[in-house]
């Protein structure tokens, strides 16, 4: 994210807290940006920039959430090495550091900390303490006037949530810019660390909020939702109510895109008089992209839940659940959210293992990724479970067939993530040393409505946008090498169909033909391209005036259900995503990893569709 | 009774004693920063089924630590539970 024009700003202003502070919430209101935010402790894990709204001249830098400043996970060196050296650019002018109000020791060391090593660089540092209306909400008060007296440092109580203080804020920055030449008063510049350590813990005692009003309605809530029963059983409902909605709450709009589509096909196409033109806009522009663009919908419900589940604090309830079972496969309970990140997108996915402190189980997490049922399968499993799974429901319609089997195929790629970890944990030397596990549990609250529907709309248009420049350029070729020669009129005599012969026997013994092994060989751009690639194609040689959903031409094809059921599971497996795998050679730190991941999960996804494939000739 | 923080039940409070000597620093340290210093109450709020991390209140924040952790801290129990 960048804020930066072709104006230089004149200065820089660091934001930086602990983690789960509100410090993302924060610099959005600050900066009037959409950071990503969420009620899980390292959200952030990269640095934002942007400009100060108020005053315009101003870069705001965030930082990722740091429990103090001598690091411990890969996120953290990331906060603390930019920390340091962002003290030593001339153009950082002051700091602002963040504190949850509500858990002031917590943050009281870190900010101890931030303090002395600003002094010591001759920065201004002034303290917001966030959450206030938390306080506020449960007649809790902090002293902010004693505070800020003690730590000789501005102390503003703010709420980033209400934008309560945010006015403050901007008011002091415009104080400390004017006030000359910096003195060091609060005679921290030579403590070390354990003399910081006793301050922080003395200070929480003598100024924060007294009472532990919240800390009893977190622990109601987590005698439900950690108990040994009904936290199990209420994680397994959760989790299978996500996959549900997937289909139940998007069908709505998926039809409403897919009757807004048909609709403007039929008025528009017969009236393109170049034939041409129109066999272009029937079959690329409608039958392709136009299949593309009916599942836009899911990813949005499914990162609106994702983004519900992470807003009202119980993702991190969720890690601790998973973690004695994810530790079995070598993984860890911080891996679980990384890897339920990676099903709405595998890179953010990615991004959030950094907040995995050991370095054999983020390894590890980056193998599960890529097998996380990411929502550029989402259109691929629509399309075949549709095409091949009846409609109907069971149990007076709790449990609809489509949904049952929608969490089938999640649950079968997450199984091969886990099985794929466990045992390459087994198999593997142990390079690393393991990490214990230890996580804060964020406090419960009500997810914000606004910032949810804006991360999940960001996220559906990032979908369409990064996917649909690569479906369109394929869609274009595609349409291109399948009309022509012939003009549309036998597709299996035209370029593409000659290219389909070539890949042909690679999808032979999956009983696939070569319009589907022309499909599955462009999905490996972006899996999503499938959908966009088999459209057209069917679009060109059914040459309909009406648009025909795709789903229809899929069961009319001689498609059987073993071939659709090796389809799917060869998507579950399969790494078809260029972006994925630069994303992960970056991260890791290792090309060849990823290469070998790509080769790996080839193989894999092949062998277990093949393998599908027969046993479905047999049963059937 | 000295005993270890693993070795709570969800309702026992504790007062810390210290850290084994397997502990690395780091850890130590960290758990400090959490607010783990000896003298300090800790209550165990869960003691979750089949080993799972446990779930433990030190001043007014929640932490989750499992086993590796939570087995190298010396606590004493508060006479309240004795």
């Amino acid at each position: 994210m960048s804020g930066s024009g072709s104006v230089r700003p004149m200065s820089k202003i660091i934001l930086i807290g602990s983690p789960n502070s509100g410090k993302s919430l924060l610099f959005n209101r600050l900066t009037g940006l959409a950071q990503k935010v969420a009620n899980f402790p390292g959200i952030t894990v990269d640095v934002g920039v942007g400009r100060l709204q108020a005053l315009p001249g101003t870069e705001l830098i965030d930082f990722p959430g740091t429990y103090s400043l001598q690091a411990i996970s890969a996120e953290e060196k990331v906060a603390v090495e930019y920390f340091e050296s962002a003290l030593d650019d001339l153009q950082v002018e002051q700091v602002l550091c963040v504190i949850d109000a509500t858990r002031l020791e917590k943050s009281l060391y870190f900010t101890l900390q931030v303090i002395r090593d600003c002094e010591r660089h001759g920065k201004r540092v002034t303290v917001l303490a966030n959450m206030i209306d938390v306080l506020d909400a449960h007649n809790l008060s902090l002293d902010v006037e004693a505070l800020a007296a003690a730590l000789h440092t501005p102390v503003l109580p703010i709420s980033a949530r209400s934008g309560k203080g945010i006015e403050a804020v901007t008011r002091q920055i415009e104080k400390n810019r004017v006030a000359g030449a910096f003195v060091p008063r609060s005679h921290l510049i030579d403590s070390p660390d354990e003399i910081l350590r006793g301050t922080a813990h003395q200070l929480a005692r003598r100024y924060g909020p007294k009472g532990d009003v919240l800390v009893k309605t977190q622990t109601r809530l987590d005698s439900f939702f950690l108990h040994s029963f009904t936290g199990g059983m209420s994680f397994f409902v959760i989790m299978y109510l996500l996959f549900q909605s997937i289909f139940t709450w998007a069908a709505p709009a998926m039809d409403a895109v897919e009757w807004v589509l048909g609709t403007l096909a039929d008025a528009l196409i017969p009236h393109i008089g170049n034939q041409l033109a129109k066999d272009f806009t029937a079959d690329a522009l409608f039958s392709g992209i136009g299949a593309f663009l009916v599942f836009i919908p899911q990813i949005f419900v499914l990162t609106f839940i994702i983004g519900l589940l992470e807003d009202s604090g119980y993702m991190a309830r969720a890690a601790l659940i998973c973690h004695k079972p994810l530790r079995l496969f070598g993984l860890t309970g911080k891996s679980f959210i990384p890897m339920l990140s990676g099903v709405a997108c595998a890179i953010p996915g990615i991004y959030a293992a950094r907040a995995i402190d050991s370095p054999r189980k983020r390894l590890l997490t980056y193998m599960a990724i890529p097998l996380m049922p990411c929502s550029a399968r989402l259109p691929v499993y629509t399309l075949l479970i549709a095409a091949f799974i009846p409609s109907g429901t069971a149990l007076g319609g709790l449990v609809g067939w489509q949904g049952l089997a929608m969490f089938g195929i999640y649950f079968f790629g997450m199984l091969c993530g886990l099985l794929v970890t466990g045992l390459v944990s087994r198999l593997s030397e142990d390079h690393f040393t393991d990490l214990p596990f230890v996580l804060e549990l964020p406090p419960y609250r009500v997810p914000g409505l606004q910032p949810l529907l804006r991360n999940s709309w960001n996220r559906a248009k990032h979908f369409v946008t990064k996917a649909g420049k690569i479906i369109f350029t394929v869609t274009l070729v595609v349409w291109f090498l399948g009309y022509f020669p012939n003009y549309g009129a036998d597709l299996g005599a035209s370029w593409l169909g000659q290219i389909g012969r070539v890949v042909e026997p690679l999808f032979a013994p999956l009983g696939l033909d070569w319009r589907y092994g022309v499909a599955i060989f462009t999905s490996f751009l972006a899996r999503e391209v499938f959908v966009g690639t088999l459209g057209t194609i069917f679009g060109i040689e059914g040459a309909e005036e009406n648009m025909v959903p795709l789903v229809q031409h899929i069961q009319s094809s001689d498609m059987t259900i073993g071939s659709g059921l090796a389809l799917l599971v060869f998507f579950a497996i399969a790494l078809q995503c260029v972006s994925t795998l630069a994303i992960l050679s970056k991260e890791s730190d290792s090309t060849s990893l990823s290469l070998k991941m790509f080769g790996a999960y080839f193989l894999l996804a092949y062998g277990c569709a093949f393998a599908v494939y027969q046993l479905a000739a047999v049963l059937t | 009774m000295n005993r270890t923080l693993w070795s709570l039940n969800a309702g026992d409070r504790c007062e810390i004693l210290g850290y084994d000597d397997a502990l690395a620093d780091k850890y130590r340290i960290r758990l400090m920063e959490f607010g783990f210093h000896p003298g300090e109450s800790v209550a165990c709020l869960q003691s979750p089924a089949f080993g799972a991390p446990k779930v433990y209140r030190v001043s007014n924040t929640i932490f989750s630590l499992d086993d590796e952790l939570a087995s190298h801290v010396r606590v004493r129990l508060s006479a309240a539970n004795e």
